[in-house]
Parts: C-alpha cells; sequence; structure tokens
C-alpha cells in the first residue's frame, strides 16, 4: 500500500518569483528559508509523487462551466499563462501527471467517496500549481496530482468539504496499491486581499487576529476549531481572497489533525505567508 | 449576469497579450468590437452582453466604476495592471487603485 509520508502547505503568491532571489533579500529570508526546509523535508522523504491542492484562478475555470472540485487525470500538465508570464515573469514548465494516484483517489469506474470530483484530461496550471513546485521540486522531476477547489467564484465549498476531502485524499492513498511514498502539498494564503481597497499594504496582514487564530488551529492540530472558525463570512472579511487559506484544512484532515511541526505566517514585504509542515510522526 | 459579461470581457482582455495591446490602444473600440465578434444563436455559446454603464467603464478604463459595478476584484485588479501599467508605476497604481476602490466598500460581486 502506498503511503503519506509528508504534508505541508506553502504559499503561492506569484510575485515572489521576481523578487525571492538566491540568496533572498532581507525581508524574504524567512520565506526562503521555509520554502528550503519543505524541500529538503521532500528530498529526504523520497518522494515519489505529490499531491497538489490549490485553486485555479479564474484562468482554467470560469463562471460558464465552474466545478467546486476538479482532478487531474491527465499524464502532463502545461504550466502558467501568457498573463502570469506577462505580469508575474513567471516561466513555463511542463509538468507531469500521475493517473493511477489520482484513479486510486477519485475512483476510476464510480466516483468511490464523498467527493464528487469533476475530472480534467487537458489543464493549464497557473501559480497556484507552479510557484510551490518552482520552489520545492525546482526541476520538476516529481509527478503530481493536481487538485483544484474552488475557492474564488461562489458558491464555494464549505469548509467540512475540505476535510472530507483531506479524509479522501487519505484513504485513496492508503488503498492504492502501491509502494510509493507519496506528499499531499496544499497552495495557499494567510489574510490577503486583492482587488479591494486593503490590496498591498506592503507587509502588513489585512487581518492579523485572522492569521495568528488560523496559524493556531494547525500548530494545536484542533481540526474542530479550524472547521468552527473557516466560516465564509469570517474568512471573507479577513481579506477577499483569503479562502484559498482553507485548502491546508483538508492537509490538517489528511493528518487526522495531528499537530504541525511547523505552523507559520512568515513575514515578509507582501502579506504573511502560510507556511505548515507535518512529518512523519 | 451582468458581472459574468463584465468578468468575461476582463478575462478576454487580460489574458492575452495582443488584446491588452488592442485594448488599450482603443478601449471603446476595442469594446464595440468584442460585442460584435458573438457567434449566433446557432453556435456554441459565447454570448456578449454588456449593459450602458459597464460599457461606458470599460471604454473609459474606469476600474472604480466598475469595482462598484460588481467585478470581481481578483479579475478587475489584474486587468488594471494590465491596461495601465505601461504608463505609471506600480506603486502609484495601486494606490490610486486602492482609492478608487475604497468609497465602495465590499459590493456583492456573486455572479
Amino acid at each position: 500500500m502506498a503511503e503519506l509520508v509528508l504534508t505541508a502547505a506553502t504559499p503561492h503568491n506569484p510575485l515572489l518569483w521576481r523578487v525571492l532571489t538566491d540568496p533572498p533579500p532581507d525581508d524574504l529570508r524567512g520565506v526562503a528559508a521555509n520554502f528550503a526546509r519543505i524541500r529538503a523535508a521532500l528530498e529526504a522523504a523520497a518522494v515519489d509523487v505529490i499531491v497538489v491542492i490549490g485553486t485555479d484562478h479564474i484562468r482554467q475555470f470560469y463562471s460558464d462551466n465552474n466545478p467546486a472540485f476538479v482532478i487531474g487525470l491527465a499524464d502532463d500538465y502545461h504550466g502558467t499563462f501568457e498573463n502570469e508570464v506577462r505580469t508575474f515573469g513567471l516561466p513555463y514548465r511542463e509538468v507531469r501527471g500521475h493517473r493511477a494516484l489520482a484513479e486510486a483517489i477519485a475512483g476510476r469506474e464510480l466516483l468511490t467517496g464523498p467527493i464528487d470530483f469533476a475530472v480534467s484530461h487537458e489543464w493549464r496550471l497557473d501559480h497556484s500549481f507552479v510557484l510551490p513546485l518552482l520552489y520545492l521540486t525546482p526541476e520538476f522531476d516529481v509527478p503530481i496530482v493536481p487538485i483544484h477547489v474552488n475557492g474564488v467564484l461562489p458558491p464555494l465549498p464549505g469548509a467540512d468539504r475540505y476535510v472530507a476531502l483531506g479524509e479522501q485524499v487519505r484513504d485513496g492513498i492508503a488503498r492504492w496499491d502501491s509502494g510509493a511514498r507519496v506528499a499531499l502539498l496544499t497552495s495557499g494564503h494567510m489574510a490577503t486581499e486583492i482587488g479591494g481597497p486593503r490590496q498591498f499594504l506592503g507587509g502588513a496582514s489585512s487581518d492579523p487576529e485572522f492569521d495568528a487564530e488560523a496559524v493556531g488551529w494547525m500548530r494545536d492540530g484542533d481540526l474542530a476549531a479550524a472547521v468552527a472558525g473557516a466560516t465564509y463570512e469570517r474568512v471573507t472579511c479577513a481579506g477577499n481572497m483569503t479562502y484559498q487559506y482553507v485548502n491546508v484544512l483538508a492537509a490538517l484532515a489528511a493528518v487526522d489533525g495531528r499537530p504541525a511541526d511547523l505552523a507559520e505566517a512568515t513575514p515578509s514585504r507582501f502579506a504573511p505567508s502560510p507556511f505548515f509542515l507535518w512529518t512523519e510522526p | 449576469m451582468s458581472a459574468y459579461m463584465m468578468n468575461k470581457f476582463m478575462r478576454a482582455v487580460e489574458m492575452s497579450d495582443d488584446a491588452v495591446r488592442a485594448y488599450v490602444a482603443d478601449p471603446a473600440a476595442f469594446v464595440a468590437s468584442w460585442l460584435d465578434g458573438a457567434p449566433g444563436p446557432d453556435q456554441r455559446p459565447d454570448d456578449r452582453v454588456l449593459t450602458e454603464a459597464e460599457r461606458a467603464a470599460f471604454a473609459a478604463r474606469d476600474y472604480g466604476a466598475l469595482y462598484a459595478l460588481g467585478a470581481h476584484p481578483y479579475l478587475l485588479w489584474h486587468f488594471t495592471e494590465a491596461v495601465y501599467i505601461h504608463e505609471t508605476s506600480w506603486p502609484e497604481l495601486n494606490e490610486r487603485y486602492r482609492e478608487a476602490v475604497r468609497p465602495h466598500g465590499y459590493p456583492d460581486a456573486i455572479v
């Protein structure tokens, strides 16, 4: 049986790409160090495949056909879009997929779990998927199973659905008849606003109280508090794009609510960045 | 339906370098051309309809008005950046944008 050997969450802020150089500028040292820590943990865990839970930013999926959950069945994916190359300077990347694991999670003939996944065989991955991989597997030599959760075009899945997703990923990995070592990576934000009056406040959070609470749920492994706290109203009030934070609830559910080894909203010139890591018990 | 169409228009512009250039060169003409480009009723659905207020806001590149009309904020900021960044600095545009949307608070942007 396959094994979930590492679970982590990182930011996908695409504005990092132009400024997070090596060596990093002073205000991004913490961000660089946490990406490096998770990259080293992935390498130490000898991971064969990564399940990446992210949120497409209205690039691949629009309101003409807007699924809540999508899992990729393709053998390969193109990475990022013309506008993200222009705006963020991101590089195009090719990303290998992993159909067998995707089917173990979603089902092949029937959808086997509580999540009614839409499936995709042709999907251009946006920065939510590409940006973390640029720092964690920069050679793009580890295949992924991408899972999109709609966190940007209401109606959105409620927090309890992310828990169901995390449990289904956990169970799919455990059920998969393979000796593979699997990682789960979720991609998101802390309190974040884009396109509203609180955007880009020069490193200040749009809601420091939310950030402190939301880090605490992971540090303490308190899944019940996370579900109770991550209501649409509370999360959206913290910043109009904050709902992508909720992706990390799937990670916490996948590790059965274990306290995280690393739980931090890391300061930077941008809004504080989420870094969470669970290694093997 | 209306916010849906505003968002659709912004995607049509912002996701393509060619479309950004064409829109910036003549916003009103680009809006007219986009609206005229919808296929007939027997084709795959690709309807294109804007209210007069929405059309005027796009013709004027008026991001404050678009925000008040319920444009999706993520799409709107990146649309604004794409169609203004060639004539201003990023910090100045960020400041102007925040000032323009602040009076409107958080309009209902759910399509």
